[in-house]
This record gives structure tokens, sequence and C-alpha cells, in this order.
């Protein structure tokens, strides 16, 4: 569970800045006539966003989430900014609680023990 | 734990080895309402029950129409670019084999999420039942529930650490929902 989660969070992180540097930067040099860092960082981000795909996907059946916020996790990916805004959505949401409920699993609370 | 990589068929006895394959024609014939038709048509000699009632529900048709529609419109978006590559832009020759594969990731998740949605209402992994799963609210997934179950004090335990339980459980919840949508703001 903590690998899955630390491999889509790394994941979400870097399309994150390669998206935004693609849509902050890239675009408005292709507008400018400088197409050139759109087309490369675009291509990259494509191969990226599959990877982010992959995992974020896995973590998504791990934490059992329903269709819409695993949709909105895997579309994340696309918007710039949005893979920020989603990462601490899921991780307040689902994985905190998940990796709570995982430890409490893990190790029953006794008080006679110490 | 779930481990998506893992499934066997060995794991449903019954009725499940249909769940790709009648996927798979749903997307197929491509048009949304006909989805539910066809899942309703082939399913039914299925000897698994009211199991598959689910996917013909109005949110679920919704789902299968919103995955067929990408399905195809991520195809159309390759050939699309298959063309462009065709007509000398080198750079579409990435996207031409980008989008089909995501086309394929659409097929695979899809029909990966219906078999666990299956196995949750077998109530295979969990310890609650099927009804309970159908009423879970909103994004509260089935661990949180499975949690929130475990935190009910055990009746075989003893009065005082069943009571040191529960406070944790209540401490535990007060910090959870303190702050919780911080960051946000």
């Amino acid at each position: 569970m903590e690998a899955a989660v630390l491999r889509y969070r790394v994941m979400a992180y870097i399309t994150g800045v390669v998206l935004v540097f693609l849509c902050f930067v890239g675009i408005p040099l292709q507008v400018a006539g400088h197409p050139a860092v759109a087309n490369n960082v675009g291509v990259v981000h494509g191969i990226l966003y599959i990877i982010y795909l992959v995992f974020a996907w896995i973590l998504s059946r791990k934490l059992q989430l329903a269709n819409k916020p695993t949709v909105i996790m895997l579309l994340a990916g696309t918007v710039p900014i949005m893979t920020f805004i989603v990462e601490r959505w899921i991780t307040r949401r689902f994985i905190t609680p998940a990796l709570a409920s995982q430890a409490e699993t893990a190790e029953p609370v006794s008080p006679r023990a110490s | 734990m779930v481990r998506p990589w893992a499934f066997s068929f060995q794991r449903y006895p019954h009725g499940m080895e249909n769940a790709a394959p009648i996927e798979g024609t749903g997307l197929a014939d491509g048009a949304g309402p006909a989805d539910g038709t066809g899942l309703a048509a082939a399913a039914a000699p299925a000897p698994s029950g009211p199991g598959w009632r689910f996917l013909v529900a109005p949110r679920w048709l919704g789902w299968h129409l919103l995955m067929a529609v990408s399905f195809w419109g991520m195809l159309w978006l390759g050939d699309w670019q298959f063309h462009r590559a065709l007509s000398g832009n080198a750079l579409s020759w990435a996207y031409t084999f980008e989008w089909p594969l995501f086309a394929g990731f659409a097929v695979v998740f899809w029909t990966k999420t219906i078999r666990d949605e299956f196995r949750i209402k077998r109530g295979e992994t969990l310890t609650g039942s099927a009804e309970e799963a159908e009423s879970l609210p909103f994004g509260v997934g089935m661990i949180q529930a499975r949690a929130a179950q475990s935190a009910t004090p055990a009746d075989d335990e003893d009065p005082e650490l069943s009571a040191y339980n529960a406070y944790l459980t209540r401490l535990n919840a007060e910090v959870k929902n303190h702050g919780r949508w911080h960051g946000l703001r």
C-alpha cells in the first residue's frame, strides 16, 4: 500500500510539473513562433501520463475507490495544476484513512501489553 | 489487499467469466443505451443470479456510456493523428500510438472495475454484505467502512479495554474531522 501511494505521488508531481511547464512555458513559446519546446515536452508528458495512469489506477484499486473519484484521479493528469489538487484531496479523503485502518488492523490497541 | 494484476478466474467460481466478454461486446456495440440491453441479454442465461443487475442501473449505464464514448473518441483521435502523421507531421507518430493505448487502458480498467464490483457484491473481501456496500455514501470506500466496523467495541474484550478503544476511536475521529479542508482554502 505505502509503495503504491509513493509511486502514485511521485508520478502525480512529475506529471504535474511537466504539464505546468508545457502549458505555461511551451504553449506561449509556440504561440510566439518557437514550437520546439511544446512539441518535445508534449511527447514527454504523453509518456509520463501513461505511467501516471497505471500507478494511479493501481492505487485506486488498492483503496477500493468508487468510479467517480477514480475517473477524477485518472483525468487529473491532463489538466494543469489539477494533479496537485487531486493528490491532496485523495490523500486527505482516502489514503490517510486507509493507512490508518491498515495500522489499526495490524496492531490492535492493547494497554495491557505495555 | 487487492492485487490488480493478480486476478485469476478461479476466484470467480460461477458467472464471473462472463464479465470481460460482456463488457467487450458492450464497448464494441458503441451505442450507450444499447450497452445496457446487450448486457442484460448476454448476462441473463448465466447462473450467477441477480448479481449483475447493478450493471443496468441508471448510474452504471451512464458509466458504460461514458466509457464507450471515450473509447471510440480516443480511437478516433488516434486515427486523426495517424492521418496527420501520414501527411508529413512527424510529431503525430507518437500520438498515433498513444491514443489507441489510452483506448486500450479504458477497456482494461473498465473490465477490471466491473470484476472488482462483482467481487465486492459477493462480499468476498468484506465483512459487510452487498446491501451495505450499495448504501455507502459517495466517496466512502470499503476500507473506511471496514475501519468504522472494526472501531465498534468488541464484546469479547473486558470493559476497561473496550472503553479505552472507544476513547481512542473518538480522539481519532476528532483529529480527522478537525481541519479537514485545510490546504484547499
